[in-house]
């Protein structure tokens, strides 16, 4: 640091590090914890139209794929595995690890948003058909933009993996998305949870 | 703190609280209450402004105390005593508004209770104990249905004198809301759901009904009137208008007119209305020859799809749609009433 | 983070485009054909969507204005720059250090560009928070201009709906909200002896969604049908299904500053957490600290439910789902639960650094230690929890559950203790203090004194008997400005004049600051304190029509009101002027001992040379000899500017 800083004639003064947290790490805490706010306010609206309903859940005329969700949910889930080892490897050191794993991780996660894509388009409903369908698709939806969102840092991640970047000390690039793709695992679980099974 | 000081302090606070008391009491700023429920809300306002003055007057010494005594001189760097906390005080000035704040909910909750409560009829089987009035909102009218007598509907709420009513409303479209200032009673009209409210008028009289919801374009104009009568006279009126309005047609069409409030919108001769929020009714002949219609035809669709055909200078939207609704023979009594009364 | 971590890749500073590659390089070259782009990819992919999957029509006027609204924002944003590093970093490209490079402003024009200084950013954040303020207040103008008189004058009733919509949703989301984040942007790294905020290119980012938030909402008045006209508080059903395509631009204008908001809470959160100066514990922190501390928690928490509610009403609207729609089994009163959930903490996030900014200058000027520290510190965290528990007290009358009336009056009204704890430990300050009536000062106590006038109304509509016959009249309107106006705008003007200095390095005109003052004082008292007579006699608010019996007191809050605009011209002048033409303001014009008062007026580009180390607490004025924080070497000249007795 001191050598960059003298490379630089205007740098600042190293700030005081008043914390054990990251900074990085504590912000993608904090970011997680106003997404589950949002995930909130989907589910709050989920329970409004469902407590509202005052009949048998899911109301008439839907089905949902419990099986087939329950497949891609073990896909999803098992990602998050494989994005624990990528981290465990280049902790190590290990580039062709961390390589294997984060492209199995952003594979694994592509495979679970197609499928989704697909169930959509066979479920025989749709979001305007009425509150069941305008709430199933807007929660499903939801967490749908975030994988996509968390594939988008996984590319980014990977494509770096590629290059060359990375080290055993210095790795908070794959930390970082890894919180999120565990934050975005851990929500389906939920989502699953709550629009299928109960 | 020296003695002095205390009693210029306490001096201030009693100027300060005798102008906010002079303020209270000298502005009448209460209507005059015209229901029970709107007595016992007078009694909550005035018990939250007692301590609500205290508390003023207590800030305002304070403050201008200080402004007048703590000035630093110009030029004067010297800083104050530097005290940093006393703990007794911040025990009393965490406990006092505690202590305040529960009394204010205690009365709230018991006048609330009492508000919503219809107490139990003294004679059984009156047909007034309570009077049921289904209250329905929609772009931009009210309409009143009177249950107990053969769902007899008006556009203006009549009420019996001293009779607990309860209200129970719902709209047809988007959140209104239910108000009548001398009564203090309100309540949101919201689509899908029916709320209840109850009123028991004391005082005979005219009184707005006002939509305090914001409801789109017209919710300004969404206005109407309760009446307040003997139950004798509120009787009478209820069986009057159930005749009438199953009446011959022709006769009662004027009769649905006013029931439905299209007075409190249109002006129309015959029907002594006057109002021009929309196009005056005594012209329809002109306004039927314009939109090139028969003029039968012409008054029926502007009535059940107002969007139709808009009268150039008024605002689409604004006259409600659901006339539609309206039963056959009084919308047939309806249109030939307005085609009789219409100038030529 | 400023610290050069090891995995990025650097490369020196690009040297500077030219010809033709001026259009590649950031800023208001790139910023038109990066729009023209997007607009151009999101129409593209929505007629794409829309004619695979055999939609009728194709081009649709509300869902291409939808997806524009988000599309052409985030080309504004790449145009201007505002993903630069990121881009290059995803792709693995070196990475310039330019959140150094691009600290301070050298000329007028670095206000215009991305700056990651936190510095420039504050002023960006205050200067375009004015602006708004001042639209906003224009459109209050055209709204009493129409309510002078009863009938219909100026405006048609769809107008007058969109008129108050846009100025309460400007005033809000455009002003007080991102003011307070300008002022905490200046002051907080600087205060907590940081070089800047923890993330530079975030905070940046975060300034440049405001005025795309703002120009969309002012911009519904160009769109088909008119600007949104459902109140700030946009009710479904009435904003899903019955109002024309301006709507979105509220439902998008939100979703914008409320990421604006919540980026940059999240950064002031970790600055604070992880950045203080050595010896900075959480109990030696100012109190502005600490109330923008808790402040950035409320928005982290709350803020995501306010964006949920405007989506579901904008999906409602464009894509005709029922989250709200009753005959499709959706539940209308939902949306006023998950809007005030957001909604009530918003008034305290509204608040809080108002409160913050008010101990400080009630301390500096009184000379004396802020009474009671740490209640003071602690009542900010109880509002907070509290702020959560009391959101359907908007609802008394909107028909929900009638039980929960009781159990939301008695949250609310406990509220009142903590803040009243506030407002008696300012009074405890000032009482015995040496104080100096300077224009910060008078807009303090004009903050305190009015400020409890508001609470006190709050307390009336918080009892629920009170609050059924007052609810949406202009009592309500009264209380909305009695806190915001006299509460948080009061306190917005105190902080700009105290740390005016600070920020200019030059001094505002005191005398003019006076005369605003006053002026503001006295015409906001005549303007908005009738208005508590005329909600309970019987005037509803939102509307442009009433009854004659009102006529005369209208039109004299109206003439009133048009004095309380003209009291603003006197602040505008001032800034101006003494911005340009001011004289030389000392490093500590009111010998304080905060740390962002120990370093020259403006600060040096990144505050501090060396880290100082704290060493007390911030309020210690009258102890002889008390120390805030001590500097290296060289620092201990200034320090001797201050005089501690
Ligand atoms: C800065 C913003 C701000 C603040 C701080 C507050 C503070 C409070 N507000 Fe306000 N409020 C608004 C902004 C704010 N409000 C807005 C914008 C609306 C309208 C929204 C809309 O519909 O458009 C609104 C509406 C509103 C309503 C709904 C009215 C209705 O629509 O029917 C209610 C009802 O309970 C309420 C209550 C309160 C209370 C109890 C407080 C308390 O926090 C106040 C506490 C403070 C004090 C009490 C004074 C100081 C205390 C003392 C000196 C101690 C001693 C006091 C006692 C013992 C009483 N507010
Ligand atoms: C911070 C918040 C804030 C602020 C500062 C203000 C400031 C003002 N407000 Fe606002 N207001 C709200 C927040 C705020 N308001 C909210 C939340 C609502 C509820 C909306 C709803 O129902 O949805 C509301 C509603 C509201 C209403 C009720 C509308 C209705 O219900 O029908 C009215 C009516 O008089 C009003 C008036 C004013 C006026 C006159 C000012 C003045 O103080 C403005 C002064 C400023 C200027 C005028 C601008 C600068 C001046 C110049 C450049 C000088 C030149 C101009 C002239 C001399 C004309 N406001
Ligand atoms: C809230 C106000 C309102 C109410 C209540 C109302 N109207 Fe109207 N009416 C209007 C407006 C505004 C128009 C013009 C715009 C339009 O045609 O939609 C209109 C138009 C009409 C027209 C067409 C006149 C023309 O010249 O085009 C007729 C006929 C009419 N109304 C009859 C009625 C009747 C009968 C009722 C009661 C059953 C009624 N209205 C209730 C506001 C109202
Ligand atoms: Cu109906 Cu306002
Ligand atoms: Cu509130």
């Amino acid at each position: 640091m001191t050598v960059q800083a003298e490379a630089h004639a205007a740098h600042p003064p190293e700030a005081h590090q008043s914390s054990r947290v990251d900074a990085r790490t504590l912000g993608m805490f904090l970011f997680i914890a106003s997404e589950v706010m949002l995930f909130g306010s989907f589910f709050t609206a989920y329970f409004f139209v469902r407590v509202s309903a005052h009949t048998h859940w899911p109301t008439a005329g839907h089905e949902l794929p419990v099986f087939v969700a329950g497949i891609n949910t073990i896909i999803l889930v098992s990602s998050s595995f494989t994005m624990h080892w990528a981290l465990q490897a280049i902790k190590r050191g290990n580039r062709a690890g961390l390589q294997a794993g984060l492209t199995l991780t952003f594979l694994l996660g592509l495979t679970f948003l197609l499928t989704q894509i697909r169930e959509y388009s066979r479920l025989g409903f749709a979001p305007y058909t009425d509150a069941f369908g305008t709430i199933f698709y807007c929660l499903t939806g939801l967490h749908g933009a975030h994988v996509f969102v968390g594939l988008t840092l996984l590319l980014a991640a990977t494509i770096r993996s590629y290059r060359g970047h990375y080290t055993a000390d210095a790795h908070w690039g794959v930390e970082i998305p890894g919180i999120y793709w565990h934050f975005v695992d851990v929500m389906w679980i939920v989502v699953y949870t709550t629009v299928y099974i109960l | 703190m020296r003695r002095g000081s205390v009693a210029q302090l306490v001096a201030i606070g009693i100027v300060c609280g005798g102008g906010a008391a002079l303020v209270a009491i000298l502005i009448p700023w209460l209507p005059d209450p015209a229901s029970r429920q709107a007595g016992r809300i007078d009694f909550v306002f005035w018990f939250v402004t007692v301590i609500c003055i205290a508390i003023f007057a207590l800030v305002a010494a304070v403050i201008i105390y200080s402004v007048l005594k703590f000035r630093a001189q110009p030029g004067e760097d010297m800083d104050g005593p530097p005290i940093h906390g006393n703990t007794g005080l911040e025990i009393v000035w965490t406990a006092v508004p505690a202590a305040l704040v529960t009394a204010i909910s205690i009365v709230s909750a018991i006048v609330l209770a009492k508000n919503d409560h219809i107490p139990k009829a003294s004679a059984a089987g009156d047909p007034l104990h309570p009077l049921v009035v289904e209250v329905t909102a929609q772009q931009f009218a009210w309409s009143f249905k009177y249950t107990g007598f053969g769902d007899l509907t008006s556009a203006t709420l009549k009420l019996p004198l001293n009779k607990p009513v309860k209200l129970r409303i719902t709209s047809l479209d988007v959140n209104h809301s239910f108000w009548v200032p001398e009564f203090g009673q309100k309540q949101d009209a919201v689509p899908g759901s029916w709320n209840n409210l109850v009123i028991t008028p004391d005082k005979n009289g005219t009184y707005p009904v006002i939509c305090t919801e914001l409801c789109g374009l017209g919710h300004a104009l969404m206005r109407s009137r309760a009446e307040v009568m003997p139950a004798q006279k509120f009787l009478s009126w209820a069986k009057g208008q159930q005749k009438k309005l199953g009446g011959p047609a022709g006769s009662s069409g004027k009769a649905v007119f006013t029931a439905n409030g299209c007075d409190s919108c249109h002006t129309f001769t015959p029907a002594g209305a006057n109002k021009k929020i929309g196009p005056d009714l005594d012209n329809l002949r002109q306004e039927a020859q314009r939109a090139g219609q028969p003029l039968e035809q012409f008054i029926r669709t502007s009535i059940v799809d107002p969007n139709a055909y808009v009268e150039p200078g008024f605002t689409k939207g604004l006259m409600p749609t659901s006339f539609s609704s309206l039963p056959k023979a009084q919308l047939d009594a309806l249109v030939s009433y307005l085609a009789g009364g219409a100038k030529k | 983070m400023t610290a050069v971590t090891h995995d990025e890749v650097h490369a020196g500073p690009a040297p500077p485009p030219t010809g033709w590659r001026r259009l590649l390089a950031p800023g208001w070259l790139r910023v038109p054909w990066m729009t023209a782009l997007f607009f151009g990819i999101g129409a593209g992919i929505t007629v794409l969507v829309r004619w695979l999957e055999g939609w009728d029509p194709i081009w649709k006027g509300s869902v291409i204005t939808t997806v524009e609204l988000t599309a052409v924002p985030f080309g504004f944003l790449a145009g201007i720059g505002g993903f630069d590093y990121w881009m290059r970093y995803a792709a693995g490209s070196p990475t310039r250090p330019e959140d150094h490079s691009g600290h301070g402003a050298r000329s007028w024009r670095d206000y215009f560009r991305i700056n990651t200084d936190h510095k420039v950013i504050g002023i960006q954040y205050l200067v375009t928070t004015i602006f708004f303020f001042v639209a906003a207040g224009l459109l209050a103008m055209l709204m009493r201009a129409e309510l002078a008189r009863p009938g219909m004058q100026f405006v048609d009733n769809q107008t007058f709906n969109g008129l108050f919509s846009v100025h309460a949703a400007l005033m809000i989301f455009l002003f007080v909200i991102p003011a307070f984040a300008g002022i905490g942007n200046y002051v907080i790294p600087l205060m907590i002896g940081a070089p800047d905020m923890a993330f530079p290119r975030l905070n940046a980012l975060s300034f440049w969604l405001l005025p795309i938030a703002g120009f969309m909402m002012l911009g519904s008045f160009l769109a088909p049908g008119g600007a949104f006209a459902s109140g700030w508080t946009g009710y479904a059903p009435l904003a899903s299904t019955h109002q024309p395509i301006g709507s979105v631009f509220f439902n998008m204008g939100v979703q914008w500053a409320g990421a604006s908001s919540i980026m940059t809470a999240l950064n002031f959160l970790v600055t604070i957490i992880t950045m203080r100066a050595p010896g900075m514990s959480f109990w030696r922190m100012p109190l502005l600290v600490w109330a923008n501390f808790t402040t950035s928690l409320l928005v982290v928490i709350a803020t995501p439910f306010i964006a949920g509610s405007q989506f579901f009403v904008m999906f409602d609207h464009v894509m005709h789902t029922h989250f709200f729609d009753y005959q499709a089994g959706g539940y209308p009163l939902g949306y006023q639960h998950i809007f005030w959930f957001y909604s009530h903490p918003a008034v305290y996030i509204m608040m809080l650094p108002g409160f913050g900014i008010a101990s400080e200058v009630i301390s500096v000027m009184s000379r004396k230690p802020i009474f009671g520290y740490r209640l003071m510190a602690l009542s900010l965290l109880a509002i907070l929890v509290l702020g959560f528990s009391v959101w359907a007290h908007h609802m008394f009358v909107a028909g929900m559950a009638p039980w929960l009336r009781v159990p939301m009056m008695v949250t609310s009204m406990v509220i009142a203790v903590p803040t009243g704890i506030k407002v008696f430990s300012w009074l405890a300050t000032l009482w015995d203090g040496r104080i100096h009536f300077d224009t910060p000062m008078l807009f303090a106590l004009g903050f305190v004194s009015m400020f409890v006038i508001g609470g006190l109304s709050g307390i009336y509509l918080a009892a629920v008997p009170i609050d059924i016959h007052t609810s949406d009249t202009y009592f309500v309107v009264a209380h909305i400005h009695y806190v915001l106006f006299g509460g948080s705008l009061f306190t917005i003007f105190a902080g700009i004049y105290f740390w005016f200095p600070k920020m200019t390095g030059r001094m505002y005109d005191e005398r003019l600051g006076k005369l605003h003052f006053w002026l503001t004082f006295i015409g906001f008292n005549l303007t908005f304190f009738p208005m508590h007579w005329l909600g309970i006699q019987g005037m509803p608010r939102r509307v442009a029509d009433y009854v004659p019996r009102f006529a005369d007191l209208n039109m004299f809050i109206s003439l009133a009101s048009f004095g309380l605009g003209a009291s603003t011209l006197v602040f505008v002048y001032n800034m101006v002027k003494s911005w340009r033409f001011g004289p030389a303001a000392a490093a500590n014009p009111w010998r304080s001992l905060t740390l962002e008062w120990q370093v020259s007026s403006p600060p040096p580009i990144f505050n501090f040379d060396e880290i100082p180390q704290v060493v007390g607490n911030p309020y210690e004025y009258g102890v002889p000899d008390a120390r805030h924080a001590v500097f290296n070497g060289d620092r201990q000249v200034e320090l001797e500017e201050v005089p501690t007795r």
